[in-house]
C-alpha cells in the first residue's frame, strides 16, 4: 500500500518538475563562435539576387545537395559548412533561368583549415595587390639591410 | 663587413624586384595549352556524354516578348570540336581568367543536332559520346559553325518554325552562318551533370536559350532579358507573302542598324551550361 501511494506521489512530482518550464515560459539560450560563409549574389547589372534559389554542395558528395535555402532580399545567403569536410564546397544560386556556381576552397594548413574566399580562389591577385606584395618584401628585405648597417652605439 | 652584408642581402631583393616589375608577369601570362591525359587501359574510365538542349521552347514553342507565338519545325545547330574539361580552379567564364584544364576530351566528329526535337525520355537531343577519364567535368566548350553537310548545310544554326499573332501567320528560315566557339563553366540547372564515375555514365549539357533572342512574355517587358532580346517584331515586318527566309547576309542589309548589333550580340549569348553563362572567344 506504501510503495502504491508513493508511486502515485512519485508520478505527479515527475509530472510536476516537467511541466514547469511550459508554465514558466522558459528559455535557454546558448551560443557559439563558428566559422560561416557569406555569399553575395547579383546579376551583372549590379541588382541583388533577391530570394534566389541556393544549394550548396559538400566536397564529400558533390551530387547530393548538402543544404537547400533562398537569399535575402539583398541576396546575400551566409551558411556554415562543416569543417570536418576539407576540399572544395560549391554553392549554385539560381533564379529565373539564370545562376553560377561557386567553388570555395577549404583547405587543411599546419594553422588549422583555412577558408579560401570565392574572388581569390578563381583569380590572381590584381596589379594592385601584386605591387602590394613586391612593396612588402622590397621593404622587408631594405629594413633587414638597414638593420645590419646600423652603427654600432659607443 | 657591413657593406658586404648589405651587398648580399640587396642581391634577391632586386632580384625579386625585377621579377614583380616584368611587363609580362606569369599571373598574366598567356594560356598555356591544356595538358590532355592520355588515356589508357589502366585508366579509370567511363562513358560522358554530351547532349543538345534547347529547353521548352524550342521544343513547345513560346510567346515572343511583342506577342509573337512562336513554334518550331525544326532548329537546327551544328556542332563542332566539343570539348569538356575538369578545370582547377574551376572555370568562370564571366571573368577574363583562362581555362586552365587538367583533363579534357573532345568529341572526334562534327554533328548537326535538332534541338526541336522532343525526346520524350531526355527532352535533349545527344550530340555524342566518349570514353572519358573518371572526375569532375566542370566546363564545357564548342563551336558552332557552318555545316558541310545534311539538312544545315552552308550554316551554323537554321530556325524554321511559324510565328502567329492575332489572325497574321508568317512562316520563318531564319539561317545564321556565323561561327561562334563557346566557353562555358560548370552545369547549373536542378541536377549536377558532369560528375564521372568510373565504370559509369554521366553527361553535360550544351544548351541553347532561345528567349534571349526573342524575348518571353512571361517576363515582364521591363525584365532585363526581354529589354535586351530582338523579339520577332523586326523579323515580321521583312516577311513578304507570309513568309521571312534570311540568312546574316540578308538581315544585315534588311534589319536597322541597331537590329542587326543586337541579333549579333545575342548569338553570342545563345548558348549556356543549363542555366550557367559562357563566353564567346575567337574560333
Amino acid at each position: 500500500m506504501r510503495s502504491y501511494w508513493s508511486a502515485i506521489f512519485g508520478g505527479l512530482g515527475i509530472i510536476g518538475l516537467q511541466s514547469v518550464p511550459v508554465w514558466g515560459h522558459g528559455v535557454v539560450i546558448t551560443h557559439e563562435v563558428q566559422r560561416a560563409i557569406a555569399i553575395q549574389a547579383r546579376y551583372d547589372t549590379g541588382e541583388p539576387m533577391a530570394a534566389a534559389q541556393v544549394t550548396v554542395y559538400a566536397p564529400d558528395d558533390p551530387t547530393t545537395p548538402w543544404l537547400t535555402d533562398t537569399t535575402t532580399a539583398d541576396g546575400e545567403f551566409l551558411f556554415t559548412p562543416d569543417l570536418g569536410q576539407p576540399g572544395t564546397w560549391e554553392v549554385q544560386v539560381r533564379q529565373a533561368g539564370h545562376g553560377q556556381i561557386l567553388a570555395i576552397p577549404i583547405t587543411e594548413t599546419a594553422a588549422g583549415l583555412e577558408i579560401t574566399s570565392g574572388e581569390a580562389a578563381q583569380g590572381a591577385p590584381n596589379p594592385l595587390q601584386r605591387g602590394l606584395m613586391i612593396g612588402s618584401v622590397v621593404w622587408g628585405c631594405v629594413g633587414t639591410a638597414l638593420f645590419f648597417s646600423r652603427k654600432p652605439k659607443a | 663587413m657591413t657593406k658586404r652584408l648589405l651587398f648580399l642581402i640587396l642581391i634577391p631583393v632586386l632580384a625579386a624586384f625585377g621579377q614583380g616589375c616584368d611587363t609580362a608577369p606569369e599571373a598574366e601570362a598567356p594560356v598555356t595549352p591544356p595538358e590532355v591525359t592520355e588515356q589508357t587501359t589502366t585508366e579509370a574510365t567511363g562513358t560522358l556524354q554530351i547532349r543538345a538542349n534547347g529547353e521548352e521552347r524550342a521544343r513547345d514553342g513560346f510567346t515572343s516578348k511583342d506577342g509573337w507565338e512562336l513554334s518550331f519545325d525544326h532548329i537546327y545547330v551544328n556542332l563542332a570540336q566539343v570539348t569538356a574539361y575538369q578545370t582547377d580552379p574551376p572555370f568562370n567564364p564571366e571573368r577574363d581568367d583562362p581555362l586552365q584544364a587538367e583533363v579534357e576530351v573532345t568529341l572526334p566528329v562534327t554533328t548537326t543536332v535538332d534541338i526541336a526535337e522532343t525526346d520524350p525520355e531526355y527532352e535533349t537531343v545527344l550530340v555524342g559520346e566518349i570514353t572519358a577519364p573518371a572526375g569532375q567535368y566542370n566546363a564545357l566548350s564548342w563551336v558552332m559553325q557552318p555545316a558541310t553537310t545534311g539538312p544545315a548545310e552552308g550554316y551554323a544554326l537554321v530556325l524554321l518554325g511559324t510565328a502567329t499573332q492575332n489572325r497574321e501567320s508568317i512562316d520563318f528560315a531564319l539561317q545564321i552562318e556565323e561561327t561562334l566557339a563557346y566557353q562555358c563553366g560548370d552545369f547549373v540547372g536542378d541536377e549536377r551533370k558532369g560528375i564521372l564515375v568510373a565504370g559509369e555514365t554521366a553527361d553535360l549539357e550544351a544548351t541553347f536559350h532561345l528567349d534571349h533572342l526573342f524575348g518571353d512574355s512571361r517576363s515582364a517587358p521591363d525584365d532585363s532579358l526581354n529589354q535586351g532580346a530582338l523579339g520577332f517584331e523586326p523579323l515580321a515586318a521583312l516577311a513578304e507573302n507570309g513568309r521571312v527566309e534570311a540568312s546574316m547576309a540578308d538581315l544585315q542589309t534588311q534589319l536597322s542598324g541597331d537590329d542587326y548589333d543586337i541579333l549579333r550580340g545575342i548569338l553570342a549569348e545563345l548558348g549556356h551550361a543549363g542555366e550557367g553563362h559562357c563566353r564567346v572567344t575567337d574560333a
